[in-house]
């Protein structure tokens, strides 16, 4: 976060194949992620383009040999936060202090023996997971995504999402609880729930 | 229902539970030291319950996840960026 940018001086062949051979085979990882924070399928692509423009042109901060891909989340988050979420239809739900404030709340710790069992969730197809990670708060999709689908470590997900690490931690913590409730309330819709 | 109870290894409640969801998250999430690693996974959850069950859960829910929440960029995309980055005037 607070790292100096040093500024590299790239030919233009030299950026050319940094975004080719580092930039660009990230770029399903990209569009799943805008997909993730937007909800919508075009505007996913619109914000996966951004960015890409946006690495581009501003290749001269990437420094070879540094995480490319965390680089590139960092950017489209930033993106996103600032132009996608500005004219979205979608009011901004919550307000930061507040979901702080909630994220350590005691409730937290209720949630300690969710309400689901192995067994509902190995039964469960594909939509009900994908749902109900699309049904959480976007802070909450954000470390869920980075963390268990990119493989992202706290403290690149804390770079990428500009916060304290034990935000990174707590955030998560909390998200899971919230998607397992989540999850458990579509086990007692379905009828796997037994108990 | 009452059934003489069978000799069981595990402890059926945590005393603890707060901090190991926290530490069993750590775990999976590869943020914990290999000591904490390994006493976790060796000897708590060896005698747990609670603790087995939330791990079980947790794991099968990361590799849902891993199944199931990936879209792949649309086949027209990479075309598009590498087209839209070339009108780009040097700099």
């Amino acid at each position: 976060m607070e790292e100096a940018i040093v500024r590299q001086n790239y030919s233009e062949k030299e950026k050319n194949d940094i975004f080719n051979d580092e930039f660009l085979p990230h770029l399903n990882s990209m569009y799943n992620f805008g997909y993730r924070l937007t909800l919508d399928r075009d505007d996913a692509k619109d914000l996966v383009q951004d960015t890409y423009l946006k690495a581009y042109r501003f290749t001269d901060s990437f420094q070879k040999g540094t995480n490319a891909k965390a680089w590139l989340f960092r950017i489209l988050k930033n993106s996103f936060i600032n132009d996608y979420r500005k004219k979205s239809k979608e009011p901004a739900k919550v307000d930061y202090q507040e979901v702080e404030t909630y994220y350590n709340s005691e409730d937290v710790d209720r949630q300690i023996t969710p309400d689901l069992r192995v067994e509902s969730l190995s039964n469960m197809i594909g939509d009900e997971i994908s749902n109900a990670l699309n049904s959480l708060d976007v802070d909450f999709r954000t470390v869920i995504i980075l963390c268990d689908l990119e493989g992202f470590k706290y403290e690149e997900m804390a770079k990428i999402l500009d916060i304290p690490i034990g935000t990174v931690r707590s955030r998560l913590h909390r998200a899971r609880a919230l998607l397992k409730d989540k999850l458990s309330e579509y086990a007692k819709e379905m009828g796997y729930h037994k108990s | 229902m009452n059934h003489p109870e069978e000799p069981r290894k595990k402890k059926q409640d945590c005393a603890n539970q707060v901090d190991c969801l926290k530490m069993l998250q750590a775990v999976l999430d590869g943020d914990a030291t290999p000591e904490e690693r390994e006493h976790f996974l060796r000897e708590h959850l060896e005698n747990c319950l609670p603790c087995y069950q939330n791990y079980s859960l947790e794991v099968v829910l990361r590799e849902k996840i891993k199944t199931n929440c990936c879209s792949e960029a649309p086949h027209d995309l990479a075309e598009a960026i590498k087209q839209k980055v070339g009108q780009l005037p040097p700099h």
